[in-house]
């Protein structure tokens, strides 16, 4: 009991530092740098451009992952429930789809890694060479 | 110096097993991630093609009397609140679209309908052009009218949504998207012909011409529309009220001009979430013409969302019906009508994805015209007023 209590007590510590801060992430043929607002128009629907003209792909992660929380509360400021109504709205008018979901960081690396124009985003401590880091929000 | 001989394959033994855990585990890894690649490919391939996406709605409602007030009664009826709708989204090209929406309703014994049936084309990112069977966009919420999941009350505020019932029509638009720093101007222009079963009968609008604009900060967005068409109304409803061997004209409408104007605006910064629309419709001759308006107050609270809502609707052409719909019986002005509405309700959102909403509407005036309601107790009954009570769910998915 003594040793659950004190994992308990090692965990609340460490779980800020669990979690790095999130970073946006493109394909490495893409832009080198985007703005807040750009990629929060990317994922809202309200662009679906990037600045050098190419088609952007988003890519989300699933609904409950942390890093997708913290990825929204940081640029579009919206939770998982105001985004399915947003969505729903969109998609019921005829206005889009949501971006496309990877499963996973490493399937959302390996997706943006393999995909023109795209962008998503992960913990900063998952970045490798496959991807490039265009945006900390 | 024998032990050292003996041991030293084992160390080599050792040092080379990591070395080569070392090497599988890398292989391993870059498995993996081209498997994870592979997988997001099949995926995407799957995926984008074609897509699909429902909402579903389901609820009772029932009326302190039989006034009819948007078709509710005494009688509590949960078919007639539910509805299930499927959409599907197929990728022609990179830049077109062809969209399917099939909407099937308690009320109508669940036959499926055909909502929406176009073909979409972006030649760029910043023009759409659609042609095909379409929402007909007169007011904000037209779009997603029968998405209760979309909106924030038990029923779009019939004081505007309840006078105009013709809802979809087939023809083109074309829209241009003016993207801003932190907004948007939205300007379409639409085209075409309907012929729908209305509130009175059977309505038909032909040549339909209009325009939308919509601009937004994606925090205030203000809205107008202009539309004009030939309008003819046959009201098939109230004729068949008429005693046989009685003549009457039930033409309300031949031809005739018909032109509708409306401005909205709204406010939603995540807490508050502010709505009004004041919308005009004229029709020449006898059919009523309207003026509407509703003023929509919503707070969010977590998961809650509580509103209040006031709208008022009246027949603005009353002195063009001062005749006898049949002679003797039943005057012209029972298709006047004048009303105010008052709700108050809430929307809580238990899970993304599925919402219960509960209302309360008021309704008063109904004295002053029967247009809309239920008339053949309205012609029997002296009601001034009615409440309706719904408890709805609504789901997207």
């Amino acid at each position: 009991m003594k040793k659950l209590s004190l994992i308990f007590a090692a965990s609340l510590l460490v779980s800020p530092f669990a979690l790095a801060d999130v970073v946006i992430i493109g394909n490495p043929a893409g832009p080198d740098s985007l703005t807040d607002n750009l990629v929060r128009d990317l994922y809202l629907n309200r662009s679906n451009a990037l600045p050098d003209g190419q088609k952007a792909t988003p890519f989300e992660l699933p609904e409950g992952s942390p890093v997708r929380a913290q990825f929204h509360d940081k640029i579009t400021g919206r939770n998982d429930a105001q985004l399915k109504a947003f969505w729903s709205k969109q998609v019921f008018t005829g206005r889009g789809q949501p971006p496309a979901e990877a499963a996973s960081p490493a399937a959302m690396k390996a997706q943006v890694a393999s995909t023109p124009g795209s962008i998503g985003y992960i913990d900063e401590a998952d970045v490798d060479s496959s991807v490039k880091v265009i945006l900390k929000p | 110096m024998k032990k050292l001989l003996r041991l030293a394959p084992l160390a080599l033994a050792i040092a080379a097993s990591s070395a080569s855990a070392q090497s599988t585990e890398d292989t391993l890894a870059n498995m993996q991630q081209q498997l994870n690649s592979m997988q997001q490919q099949l995926n995407a391939a799957k995926n984008d093609r074609v897509r699909f996406n429902g909402f579903f709605s389901t609820g009772v409602a029932r009326a302190s009397n039989d006034a009819g007030y948007t078709g509710i009664t005494e009688k509590t009826n949960v078919a007639d609140l539910s509805l299930l709708a499927l959409q599907g989204t197929f990728d022609v090209t990179e830049k077109s679209q062809a969209v399917l929406q099939l909407v099937g309703r308690g009320a109508d014994d669940w036959e499926p309908q055909v909502e929406w049936a176009y073909l979409s084309h972006r030649p760029t990112n910043n023009l759409q052009l659609r042609a095909g069977k379409m929402r007909i966009p007169f007011f904000m919420y037209s779009d997603s009218l029968e998405v209760g999941y979309a909106q924030p009350w038990a029923r779009p505020p019939q004081s505007v949504y309840g006078p105009i019932a013709i809802t979809s029509y087939v023809g083109a638009d074309a829209t241009y998207n003016f993207n801003f720093d932190d907004s948007s101007l939205t300007v379409t222009g639409f085209t075409g012909f309907t012929d729908e079963d209305g509130n009175s009968g059977d309505v038909q609008l032909r040549n339909i011409g209009g325009v939308n604009l919509t601009w937004t900060d994606y925090v205030w967005t203000v809205r107008a529309v202009a539309a004009t068409s030939e309008v003819t109304v046959d009201a098939t409803r109230l004729k068949a009220l008429v005693p046989p061997g009685i003549t009457v004209d039930s033409q309300l409408a031949n031809r005739d001009r018909g032109s509708f104007y409306g401005i909205g605006a709204s406010y939603d910064d995540g807490s508050w979430q502010i709505i009004s629309e004041v919308t005009r419709a004229e029709v020449d001759g006898k059919f009523a013409d309207t003026d509407s308006a509703y003023l929509s107050i919503g707070h969010r609270f977590g998961s809650w969302t509580p509103y209040i809502a006031a709208g008022w609707t009246e027949s603005m052409d009353d002195d063009e019906r001062t005749g006898a719909f049949i002679p003797g019986a039943v005057p012209e002005s029972i298709l006047n009508y004048q009303r105010t509405d008052y709700s108050i309700g809430t929307r809580w959102d238990i899970t993304p994805g599925v919402a219960i909403k509960a209302d309360v509407t008021h309704v008063r005036g109904l004295d002053k015209g029967y247009g809309n309601l239920n008339t053949t107790y309205m012609l029997s009954n002296d009601t001034e007023s009615t409440n309706v009570y719904t408890l709805k769910l609504d789901s997207a998915f």
